[in-house]
């Protein structure tokens, strides 16, 4: 009878309760339960798929391939996870990191590296002190070289510090602080108002 | 639109977004493929290991000062051979230097004797002692 129940059980995906705190999944996850990764997933991917949208220019189809890849790579390095900070928060380093590389790469290639003069104009100039729409204001984002954005929205978006952004992008504080700024202007530019 | 605005307005598109489409499938199947990379927890040092090696740093810096304090015979090489100072500051160094090699060489040489290469490397160090006094004959 205990055989058979031993047996019985052995078949059986333990079911973690909804209530499962996310250290109790991670390590359920780490034990090699992709169950327990999935619910992991289902907790975080909003949050993760954000970030790396508004990074990724708000292009659904890069933002789709960064969370995939970002969660992919969580799994592979799950047990670098010491629990010593909480996962949804480890995971989305994770992802703005796999974000930022992406960018990287990118702007190895001159073709995506827009500068001011080619900086499209998606305003309209007739009133330029009114309340600006969140689609509006998106577009304007996206249209910002990659760099200058990734800075932006780390920055004024994420609240991250210029020395958390300047270890992420391998530049100098004083460099993400000038970056911010040249992106805040570009930014108030297209959105049609006097730097 | 001034700074407090524009801060809320930027800070009001920190928002979680869902993906249009359930991307687990995709994820679940990349899962088989990627290895797992194995991070190896960071070995904590060992304290009787840091005790031995401690230990065994003493031994040894004890045993070579003993060696350097023993005292030569009054037969021994070392002792024939006296401390060359010369009068050019440009040769003192090295002076100093081969001295230096002399006695080493002379004190190894009390373990191994008939160590060829020893003998060697004592005589090219005192042709080498020779040529430097040349040179300081001739400087004048």
């Amino acid at each position: 009878m205990n055989a058979l129940c031993l047996a019985a059980t052995s078949f059986m995906q333990p079911e973690l309760p909804v209530a499962s705190t996310d250290d109790d999944v991670v390590r359920a996850a780490i034990g090699g339960d992709r169950k327990a990764f999935e619910t992991l997933y289902r907790r975080h991917a909003d949050r993760v798929y954000g970030a790396v949208l508004r990074l990724a220019a708000f292009d659904h189809a890069r933002a789709e391939d960064l969370t995939q890849e970002a969660f992919v790579r969580a799994w592979q390095k799950l047990e670098s996870f010491r629990f010593e900070s909480a996962f949804g928060t480890w995971v989305y380093r994770l992802a703005v990191n796999v974000a930022l590389m992406s960018i990287r790469a990118r702007n190895a290639d001159p073709v995506t590296i827009m500068d001011d003069e080619h900086l499209p104009d998606i305003t309209s100039t007739d009133n330029p002190v009114r309340a600006i729409e969140r689609d509006e204001l998106e577009k304007a984002i996206a249209a910002l070289p990659p760099r200058a954005r990734a800075v932006l929205v780390l920055h004024d978006v994420e609240g991250w510090k210029h020395e958390e952004i300047s270890i992420e992008l391998g530049m100098a504080v004083g460099s993400s602080k000038a970056q911010l700024h040249r992106a805040r202007g570009l930014l108030r530019r297209a959105l049609g108002e006097t730097p | 639109m001034n700074e407090l605005d524009y801060l809320r307005q930027m800070r009001s598109l920190n928002r979680p977004v869902t993906p249009h489409r359930d991307l687990w499938a995709d994820i679940d199947a990349r899962l088989g493929e990627a290895p797992v990379i194995a991070h190896p927890r960071r070995r904590r040092a060992q304290p009787w290991l840091m005790a031995a090696a401690i230990a065994g740093v003493a031994v040894l810096s004890g045993g070579v000062g003993l060696h350097l304090a023993r005292p030569t015979g009054s037969d021994g090489m070392a002792s024939t051979t006296q401390p060359w100072k010369p009068a050019d500051p440009r040769l003192s160094g090295a002076a100093v230097e081969l001295d230096a090699a002399h006695m080493e060489l002379t004190q190894a040489m009390k373990d191994s004797p008939d160590s060829p290469a020893l003998q060697r490397l004592l005589l090219r160090t005192e042709r080498q002692r020779d040529r430097l006094r040349n040179f300081e004959k001739q400087a004048g």
